[in-house]
């Protein structure tokens, strides 16, 4: 038995109990939704092959659109929507994974299993990211296919997108899994990680602020700040290039934060493997 | 080699300022049940949590199966059940036996067959697809004792095993610890029921204060030497002057004479004494005290 199909199966718990989270339901019957809008309601009528007018719920535009704009824009809109509303509701409904995993009684007996404390912690982050990655696919992968079909225009910066939301959520996720080990809370774990996620874009806008400030130490805790956290700001900008189309300038935003997740996730195994429980 | 070997093991909380066991030096051999035995905050769990890596020794050292506690490898060979476990409650048994049974180390085809097996064993055959939110605490008990054994181990670590189960459902805890021990497998209990352990312990194991106060056999600290339990059918009224005669100590108890003599040879005069009043003897039994009595004789001495 290998230690892969250990840490399967902790994946799996992690997925069912994530399933029996109203949340997760929540999130995968709006995906649904949005879906079986763009299955139905949506009307895309191809003239040429290049243009079309657009009904939904059989209201028409009116007027000829490009169709590959008006396919960037719906894919967008989903972008946007998994970016912010999906990483929001994602955060939500996986911050109590890892208190759940520390709880008296359920985690004495998976140290008592033969895997690591790594193991346990990489199986629960990782069926964490897997049910957040299950439901950005399925709205993607969908929305895509029916876009795709309808239209004729098949587009696959879109499902990078899906690629950097999972990516973007892995690397907060990281950050939540090293609160939830130090406090075992998932209140003040979701907490701290909104606010590094709402904080990100003034971050990225201290330039300015640096006027506003009392003192050049702050401008320096500032750019520190900027340097270490993720930058969702600007992976929610990556984002939106690769669902555009649109070459992407700098990568720099993607790999330190990626560095970021993984100091993160280091540091919670580190932590955890030393914990008395 | 012996199941579990502990040596000068100590845990401290808080900085070193809470003892929660001392120094404490042990070893049990393979094929027996030994029984943990100590009062609230003995350090009984805080043992198990050390042999098992749930929480890390302040000094000291310990093996189990011939391996240090710090090789989660011989895990494989290891069955538990933690006091209070917290299953996930949105699984059914079968799920959860699968899913520990995977991370025990057993695959699929094996527990294909084992699972089945195991709840009937549990008398929970019938609630295998029920989700364990709807389980009463003796069902989810028995769960936690077929989790256990999901992976045929050869120690088995229990953590107050018959909490919250029926008397027939000790009584079919007991038989099967029994019969894991018939197996040669060692059983390492720890339990509040001083009735149940002193049925099903080979040894015993008394804590206090994280220090180790008492150890041995059952049946030998539960008998008193020399010390016999006769009971007479009729002629009762005379049996106080014969021991009265023969300067023996004796008084009454749960309808019965305990008696204490100085060796056999004195028992069998006794007897003759008796037999010449034309008394008839139903029994003579040696004395033996409950193991609670024991306890907390012991723990009393120790204060």
């Amino acid at each position: 038995m290998t230690m892969i199909s250990k840490i399967y199966a902790l994946i799996q718990i992690t997925f069912r109990e994530s399933f029996a989270k109203k949340t997760f339901m929540a999130f995968f019957g709006i995906s649904t939704l949005i879906c079986l809008l763009f299955m139905f309601a949506l009307n895309l009528d191809i003239v040429d092959g290049v243009k079309s007018s657009i009904s939904l719920f059989g209201k028409e535009t009116g007027e000829l659109i490009d169709i590959e704009e008006v396919i960037f824009k719906i894919e967008s809109a989903v972008a946007v929507l998994l970016f912010s509303g999906g990483l929001f509701m994602s955060l939500f409904a996986t911050s109590g994974l890892i208190p759940s995993l520390m709880r008296q009684g359920n985690v004495d007996l998976l140290i008592s299993k033969p895997l690591g404390r790594f193991h346990i912690l990489l199986g629960r982050y990782l069926g964490a990211v897997a049910i957040v990655a299950f439901n950005v696919f399925y709205l993607v992968i969908f929305s895509w296919l029916i876009l795709s079909f309808k239209t004729g225009f098949w587009h696959g910066g879109f499902l990078l997108a899906g690629i950097m939301i999972i990516i973007t959520f892995a690397i907060l996720y990281a950050l939540m899994t090293l609160l939830g080990v130090v406090t075992r809370s998932g209140a003040f774990s979701l907490m701290i990680t909104y606010l590094i996620l709402f904080f990100s874009p003034l971050l990225l806008q201290r330039d300015q602020i640096y006027a506003l400030l009392t003192g050049r130490i702050w401008g320096v805790i500032l750019d520190g700040l900027y340097h270490f956290l993720p930058k969702t700001s600007e992976l929610g900008n990556i984002t939106r290039l690769l669902v555009q189309g649109e070459p992407v300038s700098s990568w720099t935003a993607l790999w330190t934060s990626l560095i970021f997740g993984i100091i993160m996730l280091t540091t919670s195994t580190y932590i955890f493997s030393r914990k008395n429980f | 080699m012996n199941a579990v070997e502990t040596f000068q093991l100590a845990k401290y909380y808080g900085n070193g300022r809470i003892k929660a066991l001392e120094d404490f030096s042990l070893m049990v051999p393979q094929g027996m049940i030994f029984s943990l035995l100590g009062p609230n905050g003995a350090g009984k769990t805080t043992l198990i949590k050390l042999l098992l890596g749930i929480c890390f020794p302040t000094r000291g050292e310990a093996k189990i199966l011939g391996k240090d506690i710090q090789d989660y490898t011989v895990h494989k060979n290891i069955g538990y059940l933690p006091e209070n476990h917290r299953f996930p409650d949105f699984l059914t048994a079968q799920q959860i036996l699968h899913s520990y049974g995977k991370l025990g180390g057993v695959s699929s085809a094996e527990l294909r067959h084992k699972i089945p097996n195991l709840l009937a064993l549990v008398r929970l055959k019938e609630w295998g697809n029920v989700k364990i939110r709807k389980y009463s605490k003796g069902m989810l008990q028995r769960l936690g004792i077929a989790q256990a054994l999901i992976n045929a181990p050869d120690l088995l670590f229990l953590d107050e095993p018959t909490d919250g189960i029926d008397p027939v459902g000790r009584r079919e805890v007991r038989d099967i610890l029994l019969e894991l021990r018939n197996q040669g497998r060692t059983i390492f209990l720890n339990s509040h029921m001083l009735s149940e352990v002193e049925r099903v312990s080979d040894e015993i194991a008394i804590l206090k204060n994280g220090e180790l106060i008492e150890r041995g056999n059952v049946q030998q600290f539960i008998s008193i030497e020399h010390t016999y339990q006769i009971r007479v059918k009729d002629g009762r009224s005379a049996l106080p002057a014969i021991l009265k005669k023969l300067e023996i100590e004796g008084n009454v108890k749960n309808g019965s004479y305990v008696v204490s003599v100085t060796d056999e040879q004195q028992l069998n005069h006794l007897v003759d004494k008796i037999r010449e009043q034309k008394m008839t003897i139903q029994a003579i039994i040696p004395y033996k005290i409950s193991l609670e009595d024991f306890f907390i004789q012991v723990l009393g001495d120790s204060q």
